[in-house]
């Protein structure tokens, strides 16, 4: 069996087959094609006479389109030549295939070409669980399609399959019996129509998106225009251009759209298995992609505030004004069997939104946007002192309130070990970890702003910079470790310092919570050797006890992180510092060709001379994705000061010239230019 | 009598005129209830202000669903993003609209917000084999 897979995809709809085209998913297998979180195929199997086919080669033409040239026969020996197939598949909502069969002999063929299809209709959280299914299957063969259905009470789920060639269709998928002139060609398109089923507005979107394929070869013209219309970049150091490249190809595949917003588009967390809203993941997405992509963040300011929480729900972790976490439409979501709909369990996802706003707002000036989000940013400043002080000192904290299904750590480092005294010990709930405590102080600072500015409420601005800078003050006092020189990664429920050395230290400078007579001692540690591996900055440094360079959250390095920090190192001054985290995570996204994973692994540069790539199912990521973007921003000096782009670059040495044409803003266009002059090789050959 | 719930749950939104989180927005939707005998509301949202109707006029979105399935949602008991995914409510036309309706549903009774806090030593005692 082929063993290499392929992976094609639009929205949230995406198909995984093997390198001949071929789906045969079984448990430990996730293939198939998958839609609004739901597989609605999970075999699809071609042959010729009854023998499978085997791959030649397979073009993945677009992130969307792939061709697979395939031969009859087990494909050891080529004996078997006199006959090539062509399949040509593009992901809309379902996907459609061009099925072109070649004769390559002097005499006329006769075949019979089949495809067996099936469904598993499995939730993308059953793929790799392999749950018994609670409701009923068929398969219902008409003369010009085959419909599978997966129903379960009023829940219901369809595949439709049909051909534009005659075929016979039967419970198990669909034949042809063709003959194929000498040195002739036969042709046919299947399409296969993924439908929720239910809602007619649902059913009319589908109907949309099957209109969709005539205008397919639209797609590329638009990845096409979406790659024109980013700012232009010029340099000396050639991988940069392919980063680049690779960065905004991988962030409009990254494009999704909600159902309420069908043409517009947020960056989705991941692909393909988080092809969804998650708040986080899409705000600072949208974040670092801002300086060259404005729409990203409007869309995802929008969708958000949508689903804004309104009121108290224990298993969705629901609260008033609280920003969603994730988003799903399968049926385990549907059935209340996971709290997806949406799950509200993030405590940063809410002062990272108005962040967002904020920064959006400086660079377009879009103050109708402003303006029309007023209250949901209102709310989302109430929610973090009305909801989110669950410790009772003013601090946000986090606690989850679905103890089956919640997520324990509500922070980006969500696995269940990152959060950890400096022994190894674990703390008790509610945890307040200390980048929330800054990107709240953020939030109140620039929603001060925008309430001065935008709003008009001036009351609102005063309490809000009042609160600011009180935050400001007990949390330097609160959290400060005398003897380490850095801050708490958390306090615990007992408001004891939570005492490991994490890269959390390095989001309080983005914030701007950092005490200046600080900020001296956290930009060493950062740089220092126990966080910096000459690639980036650990998430836990070396030596507290549950490090481990392949730790998830425990001191592999993740660059989107790295990014973050790297732009809080230059707000607090720190020019050369930032140049080489810069430094680090461009070499190692060189190293992955433009496309840095998720997270490496934490060991010192000079031991494994490669960056160690964390092993996991998703790629690109959509944060991974924005880290080089951002980084160009912080390396250039990019910040809006009411009209105007500030340009004050501090880059690696080895860049030398650098450029950003055209960059869009309410300036219109703007071209911004720096040229290398950090020494940054001694920080990195560490 | 027994209660009528749904409309309850209407002459409550009409009689709070303004509501908070429709703040600035604009829609208007109409929920068509029961099987046999459907009865209409009309709901119209002008920037944030609330007008309730039982007329069958059109609508940016139609919402239908059964009786005891609308009970279930106005009082918290039906969360309207599952009634949607599991085809127990069909709407028809806006799903924006829908979206920003929902907002003004109650949570589920019993939601308390709060729980007990939770100690280092029992969090340790979880992850000891």
């Amino acid at each position: 069996m082929n063993t290499e897979l392929v992976q094609i995809l639009e929205g949230n709809t995406f198909v995984v087959s093997d390198s001949g085209g071929d789906i045969e998913a079984s448990p430990t297998d996730p293939t198939g094609l998958f839609s609004f979180d739901t597989r609605y195929l999970s075999h699809w199997v071609l042959t010729v006479n009854g023998q499978r086919l085997s791959p030649l080669s397979t073009d993945d033409l677009h992130y969307y389109q792939a061709r697979f040239f395939l031969v009859p026969g087990s494909g050891t020996v080529y004996v078997d030549s006199q006959l090539s197939v062509i399949r040509l598949r593009e992901v809309a909502n379902g996907f459609h295939e061009e099925l072109r069969v070649l004769n390559h002999q002097n005499e006329p063929v006769r075949l019979e070409i089949r495809i067996d299809a099936a469904s598993d209709f499995a939730d993308l959280f059953e793929v790799k669980d392999a749950l018994a299914k609670k409701g009923e299957y068929s398969a219902e063969p008409a003369p010009s399609c085959l419909v599978l259905r997966y129903r379960r009470e009023t829940y219901t789920r369809e595949t439709s399959i049909s051909a534009t060639a005659p075929a016979v269709f039967d419970e198990k998928g669909l034949a042809f019996q063709v003959t194929v002139p000498p040195h002739g060609e036969w042709k046919t398109e299947l399409h296969v129509v993924a439908s929720m089923g239910i809602a007619e507005g649902l059913r009319r979107g589908a109907a949309r998106s099957r209109a969709q394929y005539r205008v397919h070869r639209d797609m590329a013209r638009g990845l096409e225009k979406w790659l024109q219309r980013a700012p232009r970049l010029e340099c000396d150091w050639e991988p940069l251009a392919a980063i680049y490249h690779r960065c905004l190809t991988d962030l409009a595949a990254l494009r999704f759209s909600t159902l309420t917003m069908p043409n517009r588009a947020l960056p989705a967390a991941g692909l393909p298995w988080f092809m969804t809203i998650f708040g986080r993941d899409s705000i600072l997405t949208s974040l670092q992609a801002l300086p060259f992509n404005s729409e990203l963040a409007a869309t995802t300011l929008l969708a958000l505030a949508e689903r804004q929480g309104t009121r108290i729900d224990d298993f969705r972790e629901e609260d008033p004004g609280r920003i969603l976490h994730e988003l799903r439409y399968g049926e385990l979501t549907a059935f209340e069997e996971r709290p997806h709909s949406p799950y509200y369990g993030s405590a940063d996802a809410t002062p990272l939104w108005v962040v967002l706003l904020d920064e959006y707002e400086r660079w377009t000036g879009d103050v109708k946007l402003v303006r029309h989000l007023e209250h949901a940013a209102c709310a989302a400043l109430d929610w973090i002192d009305k909801y989110a002080n669950l410790q009772g000192n003013g601090y946000i904290a986090y606690q989850r309130r679905n103890p089956q299904t919640g997520l324990e750590n509500q922070c980006w480092k969500d696995s269940w070990d990152s959060i950890a005294y400096r022994n190894g010990d674990l703390p008790g709930f509610p945890r307040a970890t200390c980048e929330l405590q800054g990107y709240a102080y953020d939030a109140k600072v620039r929603g001060a702003r925008l309430a001065r500015n935008v709003w008009h409420d001036l009351a609102l601005a005063d309490r809000l910079e009042r609160e600011a800078a009180d935050l400001k003050r007990r949390f330097n006092r609160d959290f400060w470790i005398e003897d380490g020189q850095y801050y708490a990664v958390a306090l615990d429920a007992d408001g004891r310092r939570v005492d490991s050395l994490t890269s959390n230290i390095g989001h309080l400078l983005w914030s701007g919570i950092v005490d200046k007579a600080k900020a001296r001692a956290v930009a060493r540690h950062l740089l220092g050797p126990r966080l910096f591996s000459g690639w980036g900055v650990r998430t836990m440094a070396e030596g507290d006890a549950r490090y481990n360079p392949i730790g998830y959250h425990v001191g592999a390095v993740w660059p989107f992180d790295n990014s973050f920090i790297a732009w809080g190192l230059r707000r607090y001054g720190f020019r050369e510092e930032a140049a080489s985290i810069a430094a680090g995570i461009l070499q190692a996204a060189d190293i992955f060709a433009g496309r840095l994973p998720e997270a490496f692994g934490g060991y010192p540069r000079s031991v494994t001379r490669y960056p160690v790539e964390y092993p996991t199912a998703c790629s690109p990521q959509a944060w991974s994705t924005g880290a080089p973007l951002l980084l160009l921003r912080v390396m250039l000096g990019l910040d809006p000061h009411h009209e105007h782009l500030i340009v004050d670059p501090a880059m690696p040495k080895w860049i030398g010239h650098l450029a950003l044409l055209d960059l869009p803003g309410r300036w219109k266009r703007i071209d911004a230019y720096g040229r290398g002059r950090v020494d940054t090789d001694r920080a990195t050959s560490r | 009598m027994p209660q009528d719930l749904i409309a309850e749950f209407f002459a409550g939104l009409a009689e709070q005129g303004q509501i908070p989180t429709f703040a600035g927005q604009s829609a208007t939707l109409r929920f068509d209830i029961g099987d046999g005998e459907v009865e209409h509301w009309h709901v119209s949202v002008d920037k944030g202000t609330v007008a309730v109707s039982r007329q069958h006029k059109s609508a940016d979105a139609v919402v239908r669903m059964n009786r005891p399935e609308s009970e279930a949602m106005v009082t918290g008991r039906l969360n309207a993003q599952t009634a949607l995914l599991r085809g127990t409510l069909a709407v028809d036309g806006s799903m924006a609209a829908l979206m920003m309706f929902q907002r003004c549903l109650p949570g589920p009774p019993g939601s308390t917000g709060r729980v007990a806090p939770i100690s280092s030593a029992t969090v340790m005692s979880w992850r000891r084999p």
